[in-house]
């Protein structure tokens, strides 16, 4: 503490830029934390480290989950939840394989026109928050039950066809090509952050009531970040089926939950208005990284989840833990 | 939520809204009775509604664990396999044998109490935010149930519930099966807990603001953990009752209950903020829901048909009677 007194100004402002990015620093303190530690398990195992096929494979299997994150951070962010993420991407994935037929002009349409089916779905959820003033995570538990429904009407048994050229243009297996869209996702995100919306965004997260006091859309922003994360969920639903070359309607399911945790370890607060899509990415990488260690130091699969769980509780707290002391000392 | 409002007024308000919500969610189900018998002739008869009421009984259960973290603004997302987990230490720690069947119970219960314990702790003490909490006490509790029993449903082990436990659940007692008995006396308990004890009032008055209770002497913490051990003890007890019912335990027998239970508190007329409800309404919210269910089996609806209406359903019940106020 006396220390810090004595500290030159330009030290309390790297402080600063550190405190006021808490949660973002130490997701991306922890994905430097548990690659290095993939890296030595991987080591201690093969004899070497992990190059551009693990580093492929790994981006192209993280990108569904990475946008999945980067949906639930859009609606975290407002104070909200969105656990039909899940069903979207089994919609969008039903629909892409059910009727996605090889020729450049399929493609971008049917591309398009399930984008905007995300944007709609979305649309619905943010309609019955914004002006059924209903709970998120009620509004979005019974959609979810609907969208999953629709799904399965779409698409009754898994099967149908993604044609090879979107596939390779959406997930290039030969070298990590997926890296670009991360970057440009983040760039894209930085840019949002700053513009009105963005602003507005986690105005309305931080507190509804001062946000409508200053001017702020509530309505049209809240509308605004579910038909963004519906967009997203969409966009996963579509990768996830350029990966997998077909489709199934039950494929998404799991993603819901585990875009919470990305964004809870991404350091995106449940609170609102606090937190970060890069955040939300690097969580994401941070369970793909997970589940990697676990194989490599032969862990029995089947306790698989149990050491994901103990995980998350241990960097929540931990998260939580350094946080006081950093605002503390 | 944490509006500051005059405590009288408030107080006679909420018990108005409260008992219409009660109403509301007990004549969705008669209502749902009603258009059964009309599809299907006889589904309102004497036979049919204990058919519904036992399986109401199990959500009912689960759903009771549910209503206590509800109340006090929070959710248990470890339903799952808390319930399956339970299932499967039951029949493996009684080997199927009379002599053995307490001491499993009792173990099961205590289980169920102790990861009560743990979500309670992180919760209240750690501050970790409930729907995190309890999503990774759902994925600890599946990790160590496969670990733990090597992946193997019950069947290839051939172990069943005891059958004294068996028979306490499939036995008739005064023309109503045994289940049906251990859920009304549940009923009449919580609605005792919650409505004439201290420990109900504090619960009521955490879930409508924690930090005033906190300043007037409420001990937030312990009732906080204790509503987390009952709801891992009423999935524990919902589990037993269900390995009593089939004999058999199976992988991912919890799943469904999540939803249901969630489905019954907010059917039921429980505000999902807290403070607000109390568990004759969720008892009712069970009945509507297995009621529903079983018109669209009984009608022959796909799967992707009662999927759809199962989220219409709610999304109708919600916009009925579980809108916030408006804002100022």
């Amino acid at each position: 503490m006396s220390a810090s007194l004595a500290a030159p100004a330009r030290l309390t402002r790297v402080r600063r830029y550190l405190l006021h990015n808490l949660g973002l620093n130490l997701a991306l303190a922890l994905l430097v934390v548990v690659v290095a530690l993939y890296c030595g398990v991987y080591f201690a195992q093969q004899g070497r480290f992990p190059g551009n096929f693990e580093l492929t494979s790994t981006v192209d299997n993280t990108m569904p989950l990475v946008l999945a994150a980067i949906a639930q951070t859009l609606v975290v962010l407002t104070r909200g939840i969105d656990l039909s993420i899940g069903g979207m991407m089994d919609l969008t994935n039903a629909l892409a394989a059910a009727h996605m037929k090889a020729g450049i002009g399929s493609m971008l349409g049917w591309s398009a026109l399930i984008l905007a089916v995300g944007a709609g779905l979305g649309l619905v959820n943010g309609l019955l928050v914004a002006y059924g003033r209903l709970q998120p995570i009620l509004v979005t538990l019974a959609t979810l039950s609907i969208f999953q429904g629709l799904a399965i009407r779409v698409l009754p048994d898994p099967g149908g066809a993604i044609p090879q050229a979107y596939t390779d243009a959406l997930v290039n297996t030969s070298a990590p090509w997926a890296l670009v869209y991360v970057v440009a996702l983040a760039l894209l995100w930085l840019g949002f952050r700053r513009s009105a919306l963005g602003v507005a965004l986690f105005a309305v997260g931080n507190d509804e009531r001062a946000a409508r006091a200053n001017g702020i859309d509530v309505i049209r922003t809240k509308l605004a970040a579910y038909m963004m994360g519906g967009v997203f969920a969409a966009l996963a639903g579509l990768v996830l089926a350029a990966t997998a070359t077909s489709g199934d309607a039950t494929t998404g399911d799991g993603f819901t939950l585990r875009s919470v945790v990305a964004v809870v370890l991404g350091g995106v607060s449940l609170f609102g208005g606090r937190g970060s899509a890069i955040g939300a990415m690097a969580g994401a990488f941070i369970t793909m990284m997970i589940v990697n260690v676990l194989f490599f130091t032969a862990i029995d699969p089947l306790y698989q989840s149990f050491f994901e769980g103990l995980f998350l509780v241990v960097v929540v707290v931990l998260g939580a833990v350094i946080g006081r002391r950093f605002r503390r000392g | 939520m944490s509006e500051a409002i005059g405590a009288a007024p408030v107080r006679r308000f909420a018990l108005d809204a409260d008992g219409r919500r009660v109403a509301f969610a007990v004549l969705a189900a008669a209502a749902l009775f009603a258009v059964g018998d009309l599809v299907h002739p006889g589904f309102a008869g004497a036979a049919s509604i204990e058919a519904v009421a036992l399986n109401a009984s199990f959500v009912g259960l689960v759903a009771a664990g549910q209503c206590f973290v509800v109340l006090v603004g929070g959710i248990d997302l470890s339903i799952p396999w808390v319930l399956n987990g339970a299932a499967i230490l039951l029949v493996t720690a009684s080997l199927g044998q009379n002599a053995r069947a307490g001491f499993a119970v009792a173990l099961t219960l205590g289980m169920g109490a102790l990861v009560g314990f743990v979500n309670g702790f992180g919760i209240a003490v750690l501050a970790v935010p409930a729907v995190v909490m309890t999503l990774a006490m759902n994925g600890v509790m599946e990790g160590l149930t496969l670990g733990l029993s090597g992946g193997l449903t019950c069947g290839a082990c051939a172990s069943y519930a005891p059958p004294v436990v068996r028979a306490a659940v499939n036995g008739g007692f005064l023309g109503l099966p045994a289940a049906l008995w251990v859920w009304l006396f549940i009923i009449v308990a919580v609605t005792f807990v919650l409505g004439f004890t201290g420990f109900g009032r504090k619960t009521y008055a955490i879930g409508n603001n924690a930090l005033a209770s906190r300043l007037a002497g409420v001990n937030v913490r312990a009732i906080t953990i204790l509503l987390y051990m009952l709801s891992g003890m009423f999935s524990a007890l919902a589990g037993i009752m269900l390995v009593g019912f089939g004999g058999q335990a199976s992988l991912g027998m919890g799943t469904p209950f999540l939803f249901q239970s969630v489905a019954a508190v907010v059917i039921g007329g429980l505000d999902i903020l807290g403070g607000r409800g109390n568990y004759v309404g969720v008892a009712a919210g069970s009945m509507s829901l297995m009621a529903l269910i079983s018109v669209l089996l009984a009608v022959d609806m796909p799967e992707y048909g009662r999927s759809i209406l199962y989220g219409v359903v709610i999304l109708l019940l919600l916009l009925a009677y579980g809108r916030n106020r408006a804002a100022d």
